[in-house]
C-alpha cells in the first residue's frame, strides 16, 4: 500500500510513541482507588488517548491523499547549528564566564544561514557582549562572571 | 453588581496603574511590544516567553503589566508591517494586510495606519470597561463552583481550544493530551511520587514552562525562520496624512463599533482570541458592505473592523483567564506562567486576595492603548527603520535571549539544554503541521485537571458519577461532548468517503 499523506502517518505515529513510551515509563505507578486516585491513573489514560488518536493520525495518513512529509524542505542547518549553540551556552557558560559562551554561541547560530557576513558579525558580537555584561551581570546583578579569568 | 462598586474597582485599579514606576513598565512593555510585532516572524507568544524571565526581577503588579502591554503592543505593531510592508508582523494581523496594504500602494497609509490606531484604541477602551464589568460577577459565580465543575469546566476550555484551533481537530487533540502528560512531569503533589523524571533532578519540580515555551515558540521559530529568504519591500520610507479625512472617520465609524462587539464576545471563548476575531469582523464588514468588490482593494472598513475586532478580542481573552484561571489561548498561558513565576496561583481568589493587582491590570490596559495611539503615530518612521534589522542577525539576538533568560531563572545551565531539546521538538511539530498552542495549554491545565478531579472523587467517596450529577458540571461536559462530536463527524465522513472513492 502507496502511503498517501506521509506527514500525518510521521505525526500519528509520533503521538503513538509518546504514548507508549509513558505507558512503559509509567507501568509501576499506582492507580490507587476509585476514592484516590493515585499517580498512574491520568497519565495512563492520557497515554491511552494517545495511542488511539496517533493511531487514527496514522490511518488517516495511510488512505487520506495529504501533505508529503518531504514538503518544504528540512531546514537541516539551521536547526542543527542553532541546537549546537543553545548546548555550547549551556556546556561553556558555567566554566568559562558569559563572553567565551556568548561568542561561541552566536558564532555557532551564525554558522546556521549561508547568509551571515563575518565583518558585520564580529561588530555584532561585541556590542551584544558589551551591552548583555552592562544590562545582566552589572544593571540586574547576576551572578556569572563575564571573563574566566574574571 | 452596583455602579459604585464599578467605580471604586475601576479607580483602585487606576491608582495602582497611574504609579509612575507601573506606568513605566506599561510604557515599556507597549513600546517592546510594538517594536517585535512590527518584526515578521517574532510573535507575541515568542516575545513573552523572552521578556517572562526578565519580569521575574519586577514586582508582581509591574510584571503582569508590563506582559499585558506587550500583548496588545504587538497587535498593534503588527498591523503597521501588514499595511505597510505586505506582510503581517503577527497572525492576527493577517486580514489587515488584504485592504492596509491596498491603501498603503494608493499613497493612503498614514489613514489607514490612523484608521487602525483609533480603532484599536476605542475597542481597547471598550474592553477595559467590559473586563470591569463582567468580571466580578463570573468571580462570584466561580467560587460556588465545586471541584468536580472545575474538572468539567477546564474539559469544556480544552475543547473549546481545540475546536477553534488552526488545523487538524485531531491533532490538537493529541497535542492538548501531550501537553498535559508534560505537565505531570516531576512530583506528584498529591502523593509524592515522582513521574516521568527519569532520574534528573532538575525535573522533580516538573518541566519548566519558560524553558519549554522558548524551546518550542522561540528557538523553534528561529530554525523555521532561518530558511525562509527575506524579502521585505516598503511601500513607502515616509508616511505622510496621518490624519484620516472626515469622509475616512465617517465610513469607519459603524465598522469599528461592530468589530469591537463582535471580537470582545469572540475574545472571550477558550481558544478563540485575536485571531478568529479579526477573519471574522472583515466576512461580516464584506457581508454587510454595499459595495463588496471594494474589500481586498483598499476599503478603509476592511482595516477598521478587524484592527478594532483583533484589539477587543485580545482584551477580553483576560476575562476567562481573571476570573476562572483558565488560559483561552497560548498568551494567556503566558500570562499565566508569568503569575506562577511570582507565586500567584490564578483563579477566582486572585480577585480578592490581590485587588490591587487584578484592577491595577485591567486599568493599566486604558493607559497602554492611550500610549499606543500618543506614542506611535508619531514613531512610525522609527518602526518602519526596525523592519531593516536583517533576520542573520535578529535569530542571534533571540537565540541568545533565550540561553541567558532561561539560565537566569535558576542559574542552572542544565535548563538551557532544555530548550535545545524543546526547541527540536517545536520544530518537528513545525514540520508535522502542528500547532504548539493547544500542547501548552494542556500543559498548563493537565496538573489543574488532576488536583481537581482527585478532589472530586475524593468528596463523592469515589463515585464517578458526580460528574454528571452535578448540573453545572453536566452542563459544561455535555457541551463539550457536542461541540466535539460536531467537529469531529464531518472529518469522519470526509475521510470515509475519500477513502470509499479510493
Amino acid at each position: 500500500m502507496r502511503v498517501k499523506g506521509s506527514q500525518d502517518l510521521a505525526a500519528g505515529l509520533m503521538f503513538m510513541a509518546a504514548g507508549v513510551a509513558a505507558l512503559w515509563i509509567g507501568a509501576d505507578y499506582p492507580l490507587g482507588s476509585w476514592q484516590r486516585p493515585g499517580t498512574g491513573v491520568l497519565p495512563r489514560i492520557l497515554s491511552w488517548a494517545l495511542i488511539g488518536i496517533g493511531g487514527i493520525i496514522a490511518a488517516k495518513g495511510l488512505m487520506v491523499r495529504g501533505v508529503s512529509l518531504l514538503h518544504g524542505a528540512w531546514a537541516w542547518r539551521p536547526v542543527i547549528m542553532v541546537t549546537l549553540a543553545a548546548i555550547a551556552f549551556a556546556l561553556l557558560v558555567d566554566s568559562t564566564g558569559l563572553a567565551v559562551s556568548m561568542v561561541v554561541s552566536m558564532a555557532l547560530c551564525a554558522l546556521g544561514t549561508p547568509e551571515t557576513r563575518w565583518r558585520e558579525f564580529a561588530i555584532f558580537a561585541v556590542i551584544m557582549v558589551a551591552g548583555s555584561a552592562l544590562l545582566f551581570v552589572k544593571g540586574l546583578g547576576m551572578p556569572i562572571r563575564v571573563f574566566p579569568w574574571s | 453588581m452596583e455602579l459604585s462598586d464599578l467605580l471604586s474597582n475601576l479607580s483602585l485599579g487606576f491608582s495602582v496603574a497611574a504609579k509612575p514606576l507601573n506606568l513605566v513598565w506599561c510604557l515599556m512593555g507597549a513600546l517592546i511590544g510594538t517594536a517585535i510585532g512590527v518584526l515578521p516572524g517574532v510573535g507575541p507568544v515568542a516575545t513573552m516567553a523572552l521578556l517572562l524571565p526578565t519580569t521575574y526581577y519586577l514586582p508582581p503588579e509591574g510584571a503582569l503589566i508590563m506582559l499585558a502591554g506587550i500583548y496588545y503592543g504587538a497587535q498593534y505593531g503588527g498591523s503597521t508591517t501588514a499595511i505597510l510592508i505586505n506582510l503581517p508582523g503577527e497572525s492576527s494581523s493577517v486580514v489587515t494586510v488584504l485592504d492596509g496594504y491596498q491603501m498603503a500602494r494608493q499613497g493612503r497609509a498614514g489613514a489607514a495606519l490612523a484608521i487602525a490606531a483609533i480603532g484599536s484604541f476605542f475597542a481597547g477602551c471598550v474592553a477595559t470597561v467590559a473586563i470591569a464589568v463582567a468580571a466580578p460577577p463570573l468571580t462570584q459565580l466561580a467560587q460556588q463552583f465545586g471541584p468536580a465543575d472545575y474538572c468539567s469546566l477546564m474539559v469544556l476550555g480544552l475543547v473549546f481550544a481545540i475546536v477553534l484551533a488552526r488545523g487538524s481537530v485531531m491533532k490538537a487533540l493529541a497535542m492538548v493530551f501531550l501537553g498535559m502528560l508534560l505537565g505531570l512531569v516531576g512530583t506528584d503533589v498529591n502523593t509524592g511520587n515522582l513521574r516521568f523524571t527519569f532520574g534528573i533532578s532538575d525535573l522533580f519540580d516538573g518541566i519548566g514552562f519558560v524553558p519549554l515555551v522558548m524551546g518550542l515558540f522561540g528557538m523553534a521559530e528561529i530554525m523555521a525562520n532561518m530558511t525562509n529568504e527575506e524579502r521585505r519591500d516598503l511601500v513607502t520610507s515616509r508616511v505622510t496624512g496621518l490624519l484620516p479625512t472626515w469622509a475616512d472617520i465617517k465610513a469607519s465609524t459603524a465598522p469599528i463599533l461592530r468589530g469591537t462587539a463582535l471580537g470582545g464576545l469572540l475574545g472571550i471563548l477558550p481558544g478563540g482570541g485575536a485571531v478568529l476575531a479579526s477573519f471574522s469582523a472583515y466576512t461580516l464588514e464584506k457581508k454587510l458592505s454595499r459595495t463588496p468588490e471594494r474589500f481586498g482593494r483598499g476599503a478603509i472598513e476592511g482595516v477598521a473592523a478587524p484592527e478594532a475586532a483583533n484589539n477587543a478580542a485580545a482584551q477580553t481573552s483576560f476575562i476567562p483567564m481573571l476570573t476562572l484561571g483558565i488560559p483561552s489561548n497560548a498568551v494567556m498561558a503566558m500570562m499565566i506562567g508569568g503569575m506562577m513565576i511570582h507565586g500567584i496561583v490564578p483563579g477566582p481568589q486572585v480577585m480578592q486576595d490581590r485587588p490591587g493587582l487584578f484592577w491595577g491590570m485591567i486599568a493599566s490596559m486604558w493607559f497602554g492603548n492611550l500610549m499606543l495611539i500618543v506614542l506611535n503615530l508619531p514613531m512610525i518612521g522609527l518602526w518602519t527603520r526596525m523592519l531593516l534589522v536583517p533576520y542573520r542577525l535578529l535569530s542571534i539576538a533571540i537565540l541568545f535571549f533565550c540561553c541567558i533568560g532561561v539560565y537566569s531563572l535558576n542559574n542552572s545551565a542544565n535548563e538551557v539544554l532544555f530548550i535545545a531539546i524543546f526547541g527540536l521538538l517545536g520544530y518537528l511539530f513545525f514540520k508535522l503541521d502542528c500547532e504548539p498552542a493547544p500542547l501548552l495549554l494542556g500543559f498548563i491545565l493537565g496538573p489543574l485537571l488532576e488536583v481537581y478531579m482527585r478532589r472530586a472523587m475524593l468528596l463523592s467517596r469515589g463515585d464517578a458519577m458526580v460528574f454528571l450529577t452535578r448540573p453545572l458540571s453536566a452542563a459544561f461536559l455535555g457541551l463539550a461532548v457536542v461541540l466535539l462530536v460536531i467537529v469531529v463527524l464531518p472529518n469522519i465522513r470526509k475521510a470515509r468517503e475519500v477513502a470509499f472513492v479510493e
